[in-house]
């Protein structure tokens, strides 16, 4: 649905209750609603095929007595996105949930009934999502009264109320430490026998509070650096991120060498987060050959990334108003003969990865969902492009370089892991031409760095979304008067994609738990006690190490 | 075809052979340009405190002891090695060494601290006025928030507004219960 047809539908539909105005760049839709209306907009906007992205909270209570609350849609076909925007007076601020309709939203709703305080009238799983369990009612860290290091005293008898078992199942806790898992995570999975029938997914559990920090604490020009580390890999994706949102607030146009720059280091870091990907996905299926020989085709890119960064990782590199280091004719060089030495690898890697039994075996026809529920959890990245979904933030909505450059978008229809390992495996080499393209095309001269003189306005909406390794990442924010973001909301692919994973692993082998979790790639630990939650007596009971063992060796039931 | 496949893998894993470097024995010398712990050259420094202001890891903090000697105090233990107060430093002072191999039981081993001797006016005696807030003197707002040089710790507190008892007081104030009775 192109954007006039939208606007006309939704015009008849509401009427007075919509106000239309036009966002930054004629790329982004500003639709204003009375709170009413909230739900059925959107809910409309759903229906014309929008792609819902997130929900953004915020106080606004000191400067016009009211929390906002906007939903943003993606429309992809037709490359515009909207943002739905809305308003609760400071003493009420409920909403009506959408998520019985859109269960992508489940998870915003529940952030902003912890951070906010917020209410989602009809929310279907109205618990604590973020904050932790033993954290006092009634304070929401993000209201702008709280201070940014708050510390509750703690309380130790306290814990997360996981759902009720469906009827004759056993629960396997999986979490928080998990050898598969890089972070903290609790899943509880419900079998029956070997069939998970259900589970539930207490995460947070390391939630740093950035986003309250960097709206309290730094300064524009700092968050960059913080934004980086939010994640472990995508580094340049969070600062590009960021940096575009608020180039777009502000109106900042940066110098075309340097958002080639940027694309050339997003490349870079799709090509080695991808093959970081497959060599955990290979180790997760107990196939330590492909661990082994994708980090070691791995390793050069991080070695070039040393010598374009100045680090390891692609850290460091973008700023707001471009990037701090160039390319130089000797570091195209250097980058071009690495591309080809791990092209050829990858090649050899592929052949040996793609036609083995054993892989097929693990991999077809695991987590499988098909094409409309991939569509209505909002899946992103690989994850969705191996489910017949076809988006990819880089050719919807261009950002930095990426209009001049073309590549294909992988796209596989079975379904199930192995699409989205074929769907990695193909945009290595997609990578590897955007790089070489991006070489080619770039100005040979140009400031890398727009300087910023001006004071940035404030309250203005920035909004960027950028093809992460995962999928898409979208950071939303509003320019604050301090020098610093007044809301900045992050939302990494995975915080959509883990949305998915209990459909994922719906009536699937226990056993492939591991490389379905894997195959969204995020990660866990199970190490010497286990609860045993009997779904159907009610009663727990935990097990010593040494009871399990016994039991284990008897092979006795508990 | 699972066997051609094995022969592949074969081959893949016998080309390349051996990759693993040596190391510690023999360490990769580091590239132009590298990114390790920043190094500040006292003789080059003005004590604009420039680094701490635009710290994102707020690592570095400026405290005046007199109107004289303002004392710069680095602590690696929470560097995160980005390079902005070598970007921002007016006098070049700041580089970035290429010393990356920082693990240490001894967090005294990554810190640096430099006094600086502050040209004061010479008809007052004085560098800043410090009742009046100039600019410099803000900088005592930012920088890593410890309560003492000595302690170097980030002491967890609650906040005065939000002090135990306080927080008691709140109307929606309960603690969380325990599950299952």
């Amino acid at each position: 649905m192109t954007k006039d047809s939208l606007i006309r539908t939704l015009r008849d539909g509401f009427g007075p209750a919509l106000t239309v105005s036009e966002g930054a760049t004629p790329k982004r839709l500003v639709l204003d609603i009375d709170r009413t209306a909230f739900r059925a907009a959107a809910l409309k906007l759903r229906a014309a095929g929008g792609r819902y992205m997130v929900g953004v909270g915020s106080d606004e209570r000191d400067r016009r007595g009211a929390f906002g609350m906007i939903h943003l849609f993606a429309f992809d076909k037709d490359g515009f996105t909207v943002a739905l925007r809305t308003s609760a007076p400071a003493e009420t601020p409920e909403f009506d949930s959408i998520a019985p309709e859109i269960p992508a939203a489940g998870w915003t709703e529940r952030e902003y009934m912890d951070l906010l305080g917020f209410t989602f009238k009809g929310n279907p799983k109205p618990k604590k999502l973020i904050l932790a369990d033993d954290w006092p009612a009634g304070i929401h860290p993000l209201r702008k009264e709280v201070p940014y290091n708050l510390v509750p005293p703690s309380a130790e008898d306290v814990a997360y109320e996981l759902d009720e078992a469906p009827e004759g199942t056993t629960t396997v806790p999986i979490g928080p430490f998990h050898p598969s898992l890089h972070e903290p995570a609790h899943f509880a999975v419900y079998v029956d026998g070997e069939t998970i029938k259900g589970c539930d997914y207490r995460g947070f559990m390391t939630h740093r509070g950035i986003e309250k920090l960097c709206q309290t604490q730094v300064s524009y020009n700092e968050v960059p650096f913080v934004a980086e580390r939010i994640c472990g890999i995508c580094g340049s994706v969070h600062a590009a991120a960021y940096s575009q949102s608020v180039e777009e607030a502000a109106g900042i146009k940066i110098a075309r060498r340097a958002e080639f720059i940027r694309t050339i280091m997003l490349e870079i870091e799709r090509l080695h987060s991808h093959l970081l990907w497959l060599g955990v996905a290979g180790h997760l299926i107990g196939y330590d050959t492909i661990f082994m020989q994708s980090w070691r085709v791995r390793e050069p890119i991080m070695w070039l990334s040393e010598r374009l960064t100045g680090n390891r990782k692609t850290y460091g590199m973008i700023v707001i108003g471009g990037v701090r280091r160039d390319i130089t004719p000797a570091l195209r060089e250097d980058i071009l003969g690495v591309l080809k030495k791990v092209e050829t690898e990858v090649g050899g890697l592929k052949d040996a990865v793609l036609k083995d039994t054993s892989i097929h075996r693990r991999t077809k026809g695991v987590g499988f969902i098909p094409r409309e529920e991939a569509e209505a959890w909002s899946l992103l990245g690989p994850v969705a492009r191996g489910r017949g979904v076809d988006i990819d933030v880089r050719r919807d909505h261009p950002y930095a370089a990426y209009d001049e450059l073309s590549f294909d978008v992988p796209v596989m229809d079975s379904g199930d892991v192995w699409g989205t390992l074929v769907v990695r495996l193909l945009e290595i080499f997609e990578s590897i031409k955007i790089v070489r393209q991006a070489l080619d095309k770039m100005p040979s001269d140009g400031p890398l760095l727009t300087e910023v003189a001006d004071v940035l306005p404030a309250y203005r909406h920035g909004l960027s979304m950028v093809e992460a390794p995962r999928g898409e990442s979208v950071h939303y924010l509003i320019t604050g008067p301090e020098n610093r973001p007044e809301r900045w909301r992050v939302r990494a692919p995975t915080y959509t994609n883990l949305q998915g994973v209990p459909r994922m692993l719906l009536d699937n082998q226990l056993a492939d738990f591991p490389i379905i979790v894997g195959s969204i790639d995020p990660c866990f630990s199970c190490t010497d006690r286990v609860l045993v939650v009997d779904g159907r007596a009610r009663s727990r009971r935990v097990f010593a190490r040494s009871e399990i063992e016994a039991l284990g060796r008897g092979r006795r039931k508990p | 075809m699972w066997l051609t496949s094995k022969i592949k893998q074969v081959l893949l894993v016998l080309k390349p052979g051996k990759v693993t470097l040596n190391y510690p024995a023999e360490s990769r010398p580091v590239p132009e340009g590298f990114r390790g712990q920043p190094a500040w050259d006292h003789t080059k420094c003005i004590g604009c405190g420039g680094c701490a202001n635009h710290c994102p890891a707020r690592t570095i903090l400026t405290r005046d002891l007199c109107p004289e000697i303002r004392i710069l105090f680095y602590d690696g233990a929470r560097c995160m090695y980005c390079g902005r107060c070598a970007d921002v430093c007016p006098e070049k002072a700041i580089v970035m060494s290429p010393e990356f191999e920082l693990a240490t039981g001894d967090r005294d081993d990554i810190t640096q601290s430099l006094e600086l001797f502050m040209l004061t006016c010479q008809r007052c005696g004085r560098c800043y006025d410090l009742e009046i807030k100039n600019a410099i003197d803000k900088l005592d707002l930012r920088g890593y928030r410890y309560d003492s040089l000595e302690a170097r710790t980030v002491i967890r507190r609650s906040t005065e507004r939000f002090a135990p008892d306080v927080l008691g007081e709140t109307e929606a104030y309960r603690r969380p219960e325990r599950i299952g009775g």
